[in-house]
């Protein structure tokens, strides 16, 4: 019952944007004229590729937010039974040790990250190097 | 938790289905179409008034202007007459676009937050659907976004969406854990998944001050994890001051650069249906769903979803703009150290006392 509602309203959700798509392929003028196709650049003829290389950084949180997310999937079913577990009369050794077992592993595995910088955005090199000859003089 | 409550829980779809007199699988299917239809533009409608009138009423309000106020009643026939300017609009193609993912992305994004409508109790018995993994679920449909700004971002053949785009995805990420290790702790409380249950746990008293009876809202029950997921929440809808992906003075509205007429609608449409799902999310985990004193469920629902909204747009004109290195510092290094501290600190709490 609950996922053909849920299908439902997917179907709905896209039908109701390609309906405006539909209704604005009517209204809208088409004029042919080439030059407002360039890509926005501050005004200039754009340079190079529009799909730049970037910072190491987008990658290295990524890989980190695989490790958390799948954590805090391995941690929902505690949640839930949690509870009525401690109602059913589990000591609370064993229905919460394990977990905050867990979660020290995670939080050890952040610490490690933090220190190596992986949580650290980027710094301009040059700017540090300048910043320590200041310091050094 | 599984208690006699769940099996008294009338669904909208099946209510649709019983008035009309249908039965079977027929009946459900006719009944779930005309419920999310009738959702879909519930939502829609609030994303009508809240785009092109409220947030622009609201922002003038703070900053003492006026605002639209030429057609119409206080303006309100602005909508009309702007969601026909925009749809009428000539649609720009940019240069080397990537077709059917330039074309697509602009569908995802409201497609996924109407999604996460479907599992959302709005009071007076509308709700689509209240399956056991109701709070998962939502979950997984709001974070489709991120995928939709990226492909735009991408598709778009420009590096101020490329970059835009990428920052979505280092923003998403980084707050989705607080997020949901946030939403865990409510979860302790409640036992279950499922919206129907959390709702229906809020309901009982916590204290009694004068004869007026407070409800045990999680909002009361533990406000350090209201705190909490109410700063990631801003920042997973990509609101102020965590609108680092859009950042228009820094790189040009971001994924959105590229897109004109109905495209741009449906993103600016997708947006504020994600804030107004944000709104909804807290409403049911931390302020009762549609509780609330002598109004009916549904109009409660509202209030609470728009109050969101106001404060979406009062830090909009309140908060500046984090940097993106702040953004993932306050991220990793803040909520998610907090995020896990209030976990764990809730599971000890609720074991001592249990």
């Amino acid at each position: 019952m609950s996922w053909i509602a849920i299908g439902a309203l997917a179907l709905v959700g896209i039908a109701i944007p390609l309906a405006m798509m539909a209704v604005s392929a009517l209204l809208r003028p088409s004029v042919p004229e080439q030059g407002k196709k360039t890509t926005y650049e501050s005004g200039e003829i754009p340079t190079g590729s529009g799909r730049v290389q970037l910072n190491i950084q987008y990658y290295m949180v990524a890989l980190l937010f695989v490790v958390f997310d799948i954590e805090t999937v391995m941690i929902f079913p505690w949640a839930v039974m949690y509870r009525s577990a401690l109602e059913a009369g589990i000591p609370l050794s064993q229905a919460l040790l394990p977990m905050l077992l867990f979660v020290g592993i995670l939080v050890i595995g952040l610490v490690w990250a933090w220190r190596i910088g992986a949580v650290e955005w980027t710094t301009s090199l040059r700017a540090s190097a300048q910043k320590t000859e200041r310091q050094n003089t | 938790m599984v208690g006699p409550l769940q099996s008294e829980v009338v669904l909208f779809p099946e209510r649709i289905a019983n008035l009309l007199g249908l039965s079977g699988t027929l009946g459900e299917i006719v009944g779930a179409l005309i419920g999310a239809f009738i959702v879909g533009n519930i939502m829609l409608a609030m994303t009508g008034v809240a785009g092109p009138w409220a947030k622009r009423k609201i922002t003038a309000a703070f900053t003492d202007r006026i605002a639209v106020d030429r057609i119409g009643p206080f303006g309100l026939l602005t909508i009309v007459t702007d969601s026909v300017r925009l749809l009428s609009k000539e649609l720009i193609i940019p240069e080397g676009a990537d077709r059917p993912s330039y074309d697509i992305a602009p569908l995802i994004l409201p497609a996924s937050a109407l999604l996460g409508f479907s599992v959302i109790p709005m009071g007076s018995g509308i709700q689509l659907a209240d399956p056991e993994a109701g709070l998962a679920l939502v979950f997984a449909f709001a974070s489709i976004a991120s995928i939709s700004l990226v492909m735009g971002g991408y598709a778009s053949n420009n590096k101020y969406s490329l970059m835009g785009g990428l920052r979505a995805v280092a923003q998403n990420i980084a707050y989705e854990i607080p997020l949901i290790v946030t939403a865990m702790s409510v979860v302790v409380f409640a036992g279950s998944l499922q919206m129907s249950t959390i709702v229906a746990e809020q309901t009982s008293t916590l204290v009694s001050l004068g004869g007026i009876s407070i409800p045990a809202w999680y909002a009361f029950v533990n406000p350090f994890a209201f705190v909490l997921f109410l700063v990631a929440n801003m920042a997973e809808i990509g609101r102020n001051p965590f609108d680092i992906p859009e950042a228009p003075t820094e790189i040009v509205a971001g994924y959105q650069t590229e897109y004109s007429s109905v495209y741009f609608v449906l993103f600016y449409l997708g947006e504020f249906l994600h804030v107004f799902l944000g709104g909804a999310i807290m409403a049911t985990i931390f302020l009762g769903g549609p509780a609330g004193p002598i109004l009916p469920g549904f109009v409660w629902f509202v209030i609470k979803i728009w109050a969101f909204f106001l404060f979406t747009q009062w830090c909009r004109s309140a908060l500046p703009r984090v940097r993106i290195d702040q953004l993932i510092e306050i991220g990793w290094k803040g909520m998610l150290v907090l995020s896990f501290a209030n976990l764990v600190l809730t599971a000890i709490i609720v074991g001592v006392i249990a």
